[in-house]
Order: structure tokens, then sequence, then C-alpha cells
């Protein structure tokens, strides 16, 4: 096939442009800042930021906490899925667990702090509801719980859809080989998601090692990494090359993972063909597993049900009579009200600039016929975007652009999210793009179309609902992230997640919890959204096609 | 011999199977045939125990076996792609069921097994460098080490191409006749179930339309549907074959 490619090498010039100015020179300011001092290029910093007591203390820290959170996110994640592909539980029930595992997703990381504060917490409402504190919450405790309804959602999403695609016809095969119960499980279930395990683990790992909003929140006196670099940068004495120098030292454990995950991709059984079973009839595997799962579900929803309390009555806990006071009130504060509105458009422009980035470089890597070299430099720009942790990202957007132009603008937010959450909008619409023909482009030139036109009626309509989808993910990150902008919002520019680091300060929960609602709500309404116009887009196709069939 | 006596199943209220009544005898080949959704698939299952009737009895040897569970009934299947461990090699998957049960089948027995089914040069490969015939044939041998007492396959031609077809054909008629095994075959294609197997039965919407040895079939179609559906399809085949053998023998006798 012979193809000129003109217009995707103008998307990919574009792309790398972008990419050069918003991420690589950025990064190598970053590190260029920590290596330099006050009397030149030195490793002072370094040697400044190893020496000092705390430092190797938080690192080992975030290590230990965010292995132990990984592994128990991984186990729990693990069983929901069980739960819904492996056992004859009521319908209902599954779609109710998975509803609850994502849940998490929709509100920020900062949030789940404070509804632990407010569960657990002394005078919190499951304290008061089990007549006791079941356990301390700041430190340890309350990370590992943060962290772990933080990754839920990802680990789930992950386990879940890998079980998906096992044939579970193998489960008959094993069965008939006579393996027991154990055997035939590893056989036919753990042995095709070891990958994906590892996969979750890792993930879970990258994520709370690299989160900001727990700590911020329930970390108490038990110091993690990502609590050293905001104190560095925006503490009482702040030291920009020390936190350089964290914001490396971050790096390192990221893109270990990154490159882990990659190289376990190719550990990954892959099935020709997925076959619907009916299940072996178990009642105690059923009833074990809906208990558990049921358990854990409760568990997160208990968790999120302080947000719906606190900010309607008077005063938790002394005065706890109904009230719509505090949620008047935040409409009625300009600044408040100013901030959502912020947070609102900033998500929104992030979708639409997200949503174009990814969709121009899938066109270049899934349906163009340029030189594998472009492709590749695609595609290393996604796993490197995947391997900088948000609050790494930031920072080094603090160093470059500070005193240009583009301080304190919604642009720069906007370009922040876009670049920080590229990788997996940019692997959904690759994935989506080159399972479509490839002779569509070929057959709509024999037509007599342009590349634009046949991109636009051809390739556009049958990607709709991956574009929704990239779209929705986007809209929903930008709305929660704390870790990216948290350097980078100013007072100008401040949107609703650093708002509520703000209010902390001030020890403003009713209005923290009020914001979080309004995330969640505004979250939910576009997901619905979202997800309604891709169901009315397939059932439109499905309806032509099926016309077309009778036609014929 | 294994008998099936008014086996009725429906899924969420619609039939699937109405009434099925039929008996197989021992080292017979049987091949069930009927269209997409007629119920042979549901009809091998409730035979291999992975779905219940919901009324009738399943005999096998004169025993009871409709509430037995799959695995204690013996009997074997091989899946219409095989379902091959991906993560073992082609002898790991063979001898998968000696870990379990080693007394089953001796050493000698597996490689007679390997050798009957010239698998003997693949032993140590993967799974994923092999040919669908090779894969049907590894799938075959790891199904024969467990010695079934019925040997069920599904679809066992369907994603194999012209030569390979007729030869697992041959391979699968050896077997049957060498170990004296009772073997069940479903199947769309009208040739193969003929060509294949001593008897055939023919479903259409949950129903016995005809179970007659192939040649009946032919000359005696019991209704409309084996005339319309199964023979029509035949006699298109036929005409097509026997005008192209023509021309090649009209183009001959030219060149003369």
């Amino acid at each position: 096939m012979k193809q000129k490619n003109k217009e995707i090498k103008v998307i990919f010039a574009f792309l790398t442009l972008l990419f050069a100015v918003f991420l690589a020179i950025p990064m190598v300011r970053l590190l260029f800042k920590s290596f330099v001092g006050d009397s030149g290029i030195s490793l002072e910093s370094y040697l400044s930021v190893f020496a000092s007591r705390g430092f190797g203390k938080a690192l080992g820290n975030s290590f230990l906490v965010a292995s132990v959170s990984a592994l128990t996110t991984t186990a729990i994640a693990f069983l929901l899925a069980y739960t819904i592909h492996y056992t004859n539980v009521p319908g209902r029930a599954k779609s109710l667990i998975q509803g609850a595992a994502l849940l998490p997703m929709l509100l920020p990381t900062i949030t789940y702090g404070f509804s632990i504060i407010y569960s657990f917490g002394k005078q919190g409402l499951l304290t008061r509801l089990f007549g006791r504190q079941l356990f301390d919450i700041y430190g340890f405790n309350g990370l590992l719980l943060g962290y772990v309804i933080y990754t839920l959602p990802i680990s789930f999403l992950l386990i879940n859809n890998t079980m998906g695609y096992i044939d579970k016809k193998y489960m008959i095969v094993s069965r008939i080989m006579g393996d027991n119960g154990l055997s035939a499980f590893m056989m036919t279930i753990i042995r095709p998601l070891m990958g994906t395990l590892a996969a979750s683990f890792i993930q879970s790992f990258f994520l709370c090692f690299t989160d900001f909003g727990i700590p911020a929140s329930v970390g108490g006196k038990f110091q993690v990494i990502a609590g050293v670099l905001y104190d560095e940068m925006l503490g009482s004495v702040p030291d920009f090359h020390n936190g350089a120098v964290v914001a490396m030292v971050m790096l390192i454990p990221s893109v270990a993972s990154i490159l882990v995950l990659q190289y376990l991709e190719r550990y990954n059984v892959r099935y020709s063909k997925i076959s619907v079973i009916e299940l072996h009839k178990n009642r105690a595997r059923d009833w074990v597993c809906g208990i558990l799962s049921t358990l854990v579900i409760t568990g997160v929803l208990s968790v999120f049900a302080v947000i719906f309390v606190v900010p309607f009555v008077s005063e938790w806990p002394y005065d706890i009579r109904f009230t719509l006071e505090h949620v008047t009130a935040v409409f009625a504060d300009d600044a408040l009200f100013g901030v959502c509105k912020n947070s609102l458009f900033t998500a929104a422009a992030t979708a639409v600039f997200g949503t174009l980035a990814a969709y121009g470089a899938a066109l270049v890597t899934a349906r163009s016929t340029v030189n594998k070299k472009l492709k590749n430099v695609i595609e290393g720009i996604a796993l490197i975007t995947n391997t900088i942790p948000g609050m790494v990202i930031g920072l080094a957007f603090l160093f470059s652009f500070s005193g240009t132009a583009v301080q304190n603008t919604f642009f720069i937010i906007i370009v922040c999210n876009v670049i920080h959450f590229f990788s997996t909008p940019y692997l959904m619409m690759k994935n989506s793009l080159a399972k479509m023909n490839a002779s569509w482009e070929t057959t709509a030139m024999l037509m007599g179309d342009n590349w634009i036109k046949t991109i636009l009626r051809v390739v556009t309509p049958n990607a709709v609902s991956t574009i929704l989808e990239v779209f929705s993910y986007y809209f929903v990150n930008a709305m929660v992230t704390i870790s990216a902008v948290i350097f980078i919002a100013g007072a100008r520019t401040m949107v609703i997640t650093t708002k509520i680091k703000e209010l902390q300060y001030y020890n403003k929960y009713n209005e923290i919890f009020v914001l979080s609602l309004l995330i969640l709500f505004t979250n939910l309404a576009a997901k619905s959204l979202f997800q309604y116009l891709a169901n009315r887009k397939q059932k439109t196709a499905a309806s032509k096609s099926r016309a077309v069939k009778t036609a014929q | 011999m294994l008998q099936l006596q008014h086996v009725k199943k429906s899924y969420d209220k619609t039939p699937v199977l109405k009434d099925i009544s039929l008996d197989i005898r021992d080292g017979e080949i049987v091949s069930i045939l009927g269209p997409s959704g007629c119920g042979k698939t549901t009809l091998l299952n409730l035979i291999l125990g992975i779905t219940d009737a919901d009324s009738g009895s399943i005999l096998f040897d004169g025993k009871d076996i409709t509430r037995e569970p799959m695995e204690k009934r013996g009997f074997n299947i091989v899946f219409q792609d095989y379902a091959l461990f991906p993560n073992l090699n082609v002898y790991q998957n063979i001898t998968y069921g000696l870990r379990n049960k080693p007394e089953i089948s001796t050493s000698e027995e597996v490689d007679e097994l390997v050798e009957l089914l010239g698998l003997e040069e693949h032993l140590r490969k993967r799974i994923d460098q092999l040919s669908g015939g090779q894969k049907q044939r590894v799938a075959l041998a790891r199904t024969m080490v467990m010695k079934p007492k019925i040997l069920l396959l599904d679809e066992p031609l369907s994603a194999l191409d012209g030569v390979i077809k007729e030869s697992i054909k041959e391979r699968i008629k050896t077997i049957a006749k060498e170990y004296h095994l009772t073997t069940i075959i479903v199947t769309h294609d009208p040739e193969e179930a003929l060509t294949l197997s001593d008897r055939v039965l023919i479903v259409n919407e949950g129903m016995i339309s005809q179970y007659d040895k192939p040649c009946e079939i032919i000359h005696k179609p019991k209704n409309s549907f084996v005339k319309t559906f199964i023979l029509n399809q035949l006699e298109i085949k036929r005409n097509n074959i026997y005008s192209l053998f023509e021309d090649t023998v009209a183009a001959n006798g030219m060149a003369f």
C-alpha cells in the first residue's frame, strides 16, 4: 500500500513539539536543578537530602506501606473479580460489586483521608457506631486503608478485564482430566492471571508510592516520600534543590515499576477464543465469595458514607440535626463557587485536548504506514508519561514555567493534565483503532475520499465509543487529581482539589466534604452521560446493521 | 451403551431440547448434525455432564448417570478450539491427566498413541508453534490418554483445511476402531457427518429429525427438513464436483 502520510507527519510533528516543550524540557530542567548547588554543579543537594535523618526513614516507610497496600489491594480485587466471573451470585449483586469497586475513582484521594478521619477517628461516624475506636488512624493504618481504597478500582479493572478474557472451557478440561479443586484453580485461573496479578501489584505500588493526597490527610508522624517532597517545596523552609532531588528519587522506583510492567506484558497468556460455560454449581463457594465481597464493598461504602452525613448536619459530632446551611454556604461563597467553575472548565478542556492528543497519536501508530522509528517515538512518549508521577511532573513545570507568561494560567494546568494522563487514553485509542479493518483507508481513497475525509467519515464514527471513553477518563482524572496540580495551581486558577488542601489548613471540613460531593456528582453525571452516549451510538449502529441485513 | 430417555432442557424458559430419546451402541461413531441453534451443543453438554437435564434420564451401560457429575462419568471431550494449555508443551499437554491418575495409561500406551497420531517429532514444541491439524491431534492424544468411556468431539474438522481434514477423519476412524471406542461427533457439515460416522443423528429445533445410517438418510430421507437442508446441500456439492471433473475430462479429451 502506498500512502503519502503527509497529514500523519503533521500530527506527529505537532505531538513531538508538545511533548518536547512540556515533557522533555521540564524533566531535563528538573534533573539539572537537582545537580545544581550554591557552588555550581555538585552533588551537594543529594548529599544534604540523603544525610538528613528523616529522608531514609520516609523512603523506607514509603516502600513498606506501598508494598503492603499493593498486596492487600490485589488480593481484594481478585476476590471481587472472582465473585463476578466464577460464582453464581445473582447478577444484580455482581453489578453492585462492580459499581462499588469503581466508585473511589470518582473522588480525589485527599477526600479519602478525610473520610477515614471522620469514619474511624475519635469522633468518627463508625467509631460512634461501634462505640470505640477500631484502630489508630494516623500513620500506617490510615495510609494502608486509604491506599487500598485508592488503588482498588485500578487493580479491580485490571484483574476483572483479564478474567473476562480467560477461556473458561479450560476448567472443564482440567476437571475432566482429574484435577482436584485446588490444582484446577491454580491451572485455569491463577496461572493465566499471573501476569495481571503482578501488574496489579506493581501498578498499585506505583500509585501508593507517588500519591500525595492520602498522606496529606492521615499520614500523621509516619512520614512518606510524597510528604517530604511537599514539605521541601511548600513547607516552612522551602528548598527547591532538595525538592528536585526528592523528586528524582521518587522517579526511580516509578520508572523501575513501569519497566517491569512492560516486561511482564509478554507473560500474559492469550487465548484464541473466549467461551462461555455454565459454571459448576457450588453453593458453598457462592456464599463464601458473596459474603466476603459484600463485606469489602460495605467497608468501602461505609468509609464514604460519612461524606454524605457530615456536611448535612449542623455541627458534627455535637449537633447532628439535618441542615443544608453548609451546602448553601459553599454556593454562596464566590471564592468556592469560582473554584468549582475552574475545576469544571479545566476538566472539560483537559478532556477535549487530551482526547485530541491521544487520538492523533493513535492514528500515527495504529493507522499509518510511517516509519517504524516515528511510531516508536510515540510509544516512547506514552511509556514515559506513564512512569512519571504527578508530583514530579508538577514540580518540573513549576521549575520550568515560573516567570514565563504561562505561569498561573489554566493553560499550564490543562497541559500538565493532558501529559500526565496521556498513557492510558493513548493505549485505549490505539487498541481500538488497531482492531479496525486495515483496508478502510485504502477503500475510502479508492472511492475518492482524501485522508481527512476518510478519518472523519469512516474511522472516527467507528471509534466513537472509545473516544467517549477516553474523554470521560481525562475528565474524571482531571477532576480528582491533586498530585500533579498542587505545585502549579495559582490563586486565580485554584481547582477544587487544591482548594481542599487549603481548607484543611483552616479545618473547614464541612466545605471539604461539600466540595468532594460536588466532584463525585459531577463525575457521576459525566460518566453516565458518556456511557449513555456510547450505548446509544452502539445501539444505532446495531439497528443500522440489522436494517441492512433485512434489506439484503 | 449410552441411552437418553425423554431428555428435555430449556434456557430461560426457551426450550432448547424437546424430548430427546436415543441409543448409542458401544464402539459406534455417531454424528450429531444440525444447523446452528438446533440444540446440538446442548445435547453434547448434557452427555458430557456440563449441563443438567431438566427432565428425562441418561443411562450408561444400564446405570442411571443423569445426576452424576462430569468428572465421575468418565467421558471426555476434544473442544473445537482444542483448549490446549498454552503454558505447557505438547508432551506436557498429552500427559496432563497422568499427573492426577498415573496408573490410567502406561508409558508404552502413551508412546503408542503418540505414534498413531504421528506426533513424535512435535513433543517438545510449544502449542503456538503447531498448525491446526497438529493441535487437533495433540488434543485427541491428551483425551485418549484418559481412556474415556465415550469420546466426544465438538466440530473436530471445522477449523481445518482440505487435505488435513481428510487425514484427521481417517485418524478418528482408526482410533475408534482400534480402541473400540464410542465416539460422538458434533458437526454442522452434512458431508463430514455422513462420511465419518456409522449413524447420523439429525437434530432440528430441539427434536430428532432422523437417526439412521448414512445410506438410509441419503436414500430414505424422513422429512422435508432432511431433504431440503441436508440432501440439497450434498447434491449441489456433488453436481459442482461432477461438472468440474466433466470439464476436465472434456478438456483432456480435446487435447487428444
